[in-house]
């Protein structure tokens, strides 16, 4: 599906990730997948942060206004078995700590991870709860308050993996240059997707979080009949980030 | 004697949702049934004909980026003439919001059928088994209850405004899969729309314009829907209320709909134009879904005993409009055809 005309015009080989930039201007490829999603390389930028010294990147994309993002550490461009990590935006957790979810969690232990490593990204892709919008999001939180949480609610709220996610990401991969990845993630099928728009995997790192007060009760109960984890203020935990939470420590039942 | 008939699956509704999920579950070699209160199909695609004019008098024009919908406009055009499928509208008038804001993206494509909307509901039904005239009065799981006849199968998809939806469903045993249905559409508002369509001699000056959208006051829009016809016998406009205006007049005398959407409407329109020659007046009493209200997906609902209900319509698609509905009635055709579904985990 991902066609050879995605591969940057032969210029002079980009070096720095600003290269990227000056790389993208016209760019403008078949696009990936049946959506023809084409994305650009539009700003770079320092972003030293509480998890190490990265880089942000910016896209633009040829399907949405929305803008997602790429924080960069270490030399990615020509990289091969970079470790990436997909995240999709959560504002509830990711900026106000929700607990109805993990994925500040999930962000930060990658963020903090490949701080710590020689090179890797998190594409932080702006889709607010897999793609379901925020107002979706909180009518099925609004559904679960009144214990209506149910497979086909969810399912017509959104909450699904969508092509375009995968898409999106596939172009962004290849437009940073990275010439393999080690997928973070606990979702084997995210592996498949991925490769599926002809994105080089190497390896899957399992994505443990270390207990907390917040999660234990991972480790305490088992998960509900629609597969759910009930926590300790008594809401079920959906995957916002189409990747199974596993902390470390979980034993993991039949789903 | 009222009919009773038997198939694989029952969809209620002929409009643009119903016909997509119907068309696409009869080329799997489904045997369907559409079910349909009004006399013709298209739903609120719907195209009137005034002195052998056609005036599309609810959604004034489709706007799609989908090669499957696009596709299927083509044929359906092709079937009709030459030069069928047009672009419109071309020139857009007026500081107010469109009901669909995507509808202006870029990549969008905004298409209109010179022989009116119903051209692609027409097109979509070709050899469809419809009944039409049958309003639906009550709903079991595996029968459909209507006024002029009685229908049974495995599978209902129901494509009905949402209201007239919940209305039906109300009767159907609790279970908690329909229960988290019945409330994600009790949250979605579906507002009314008021709408006039005045005439006028083709001798007179029109707008230049394809569409208005006025700013503020009781008109969301105005279609200058003869701009869209090869050879038009007269100017025609439709005059879309706004929500808010809709509601409140919408149990009011039309001759007063008239009166103030045209005076609404005068400051947009050359005064040469005068009075219209002709006017009629539509009560559109669920029309337009609040944007608030879209959901992702059709609903696919096993109410057990092999029985199984599907929702699908403008409500369960991302984009709105016409292409949501496609989309929707699409999406849930494919799902009746794989089987129950499975989490995506």
């Amino acid at each position: 599906m991902m066609t050879a005309s995605i591969k940057p015009k032969p210029m002079t080989a980009p070096k720095t990730l600003d290269d990227l930039v000056e790389r993208d201007r016209e760019h403008d490829c078949e696009g990936v997948g049946s959506q023809r999603i084409c994305v650009r390389v539009a700003a770079v930028a320092d972003l030293p942060s509480r998890f190490g010294d990265f880089k942000i990147v910016a896209f633009w994309n040829n399907r949405d206004g929305k803008e997602h993002t790429a924080i960069v550490h270490g030399d990615v461009i020509g990289a091969e078995d970079v470790p990436v990590r997909m995240h999709s935006e959560c504002l509830t957790g990711d900026v106000m700590g929700s607990l109805r979810c993990d994925c500040r969690d999930q962000l930060e232990l990658a963020l903090r991870r490949i701080g710590e490593l020689e090179r890797g990204v998190v594409f932080y892709l702006r889709q607010e709860g897999r793609g379901i919008g925020l107002v979706n999001k909180i009518r099925a939180y609004a559904l679960q308050d009144r214990g209506l949480d149910t497979v086909e609610a969810n399912h017509a709220l959104g909450f699904r993996d969508d092509e375009r996610d995968y898409a999106i990401a596939a172009h962004m991969i290849r437009s940073l240059g990275l010439r393999s990845v080690r997928l973070m993630t606990n979702n084997p099928d995210k592996v498949a997707q991925l490769e599926r728009y002809g994105v080089p995997i190497t390896g899957r790192i399992p994505h443990l979080l270390p207990p907390n007060q917040h999660n234990r009760f991972y480790l305490e109960t088992k998960a509900n009949r629609s597969g759910h984890y009930i926590d300790f203020s008594g809401k079920p935990h959906l995957d916002e980030q189409s990747d199974r939470v596993l902390v470390e420590g979980m034993t993991v039942g039949e789903d | 004697m009222r009919a009773e008939e038997h198939a694989d699956v029952l969809v209620l509704g002929a409009g643009i949702a119903g016909l997509s999920c119907a068309s696409a579950l009869t080329r799997a070699g489904r045997r369907v049934l559409v079910l349909e209160k009004a006399r013709g199909v298209g739903g609120r695609a719907a195209t009137r004909r005034l002195d052998g004019q056609p005036v599309d008098h609810g959604v004034a024009f489709i706007h799609t980026e989908d090669p499957e919908l696009l596709a299927h406009l083509e044929a359906a055009a092709a079937a009709h003439g030459p030069d069928e499928l047009i672009d419109w509208p071309l020139r857009v008038e007026g500081a107010g919001q469109p009901c669909l804001p995507r509808a202006f993206a870029g990549r969008e494509r905004r298409l209109a059928l010179r022989g009116g909307l119903t051209v692609l509901a027409k097109h979509l039904s070709a050899g469809l088994p419809l009944r039409l005239g049958q309003r639906a009065e009550g709903l079991r799981p595996g029968q459909i209850d209507c006024d002029n006849g009685l229908f049974h199968a495995p599978d209902l998809v129901i494509t009905a405004p949402l209201p007239q939806a919940l209305e039906l469903l109300r009767g159907l045993p609790a279970q908690p899969e329909l229960h988290s249905a019945l409330e994600l559409l009790r949250a979605a508002t579906v507002h009314p729309c008021i709408t006039v369509i005045a005439t006028y001699p083709a001798d007179r000056p029109a707008p230049a314009w394809d569409v208005c959208y006025p700013e503020g006051g009781p008109l969301a829009l105005i279609a200058h829907d003869s701009r869209k016809r090869a050879a038009p016998r007269c100017h025609a406009l439709v005059l879309q209320a706004s929500p808010r205006w809709s509601r409140e007049h919408l149990e009011g005398d039309p001759a007063r709909w008239s009166a103030d959407l045209l005076a609404a409407a005068a400051p947009y329109l050359p005064h040469e134009l005068g009075a219209p020659q002709g006017l009629q007046a539509h009560r559109w009493r669920y029309a337009r879904l609040d944007g608030a209200s879209q959901l992702a997906e059709p609903l696919l609902i096993d109410l057990g005993g092999g029985q199984r209900l599907g929702l699908a319509g403008e409500a369960f698609a991302w984009s709105g409009g016409v292409e949501a509905a496609f989309h929707s009635g699409r999406r849930l055709a494919q799902r009746l055809l794989v089987g129950p579904h499975k989490r995506d985990l």
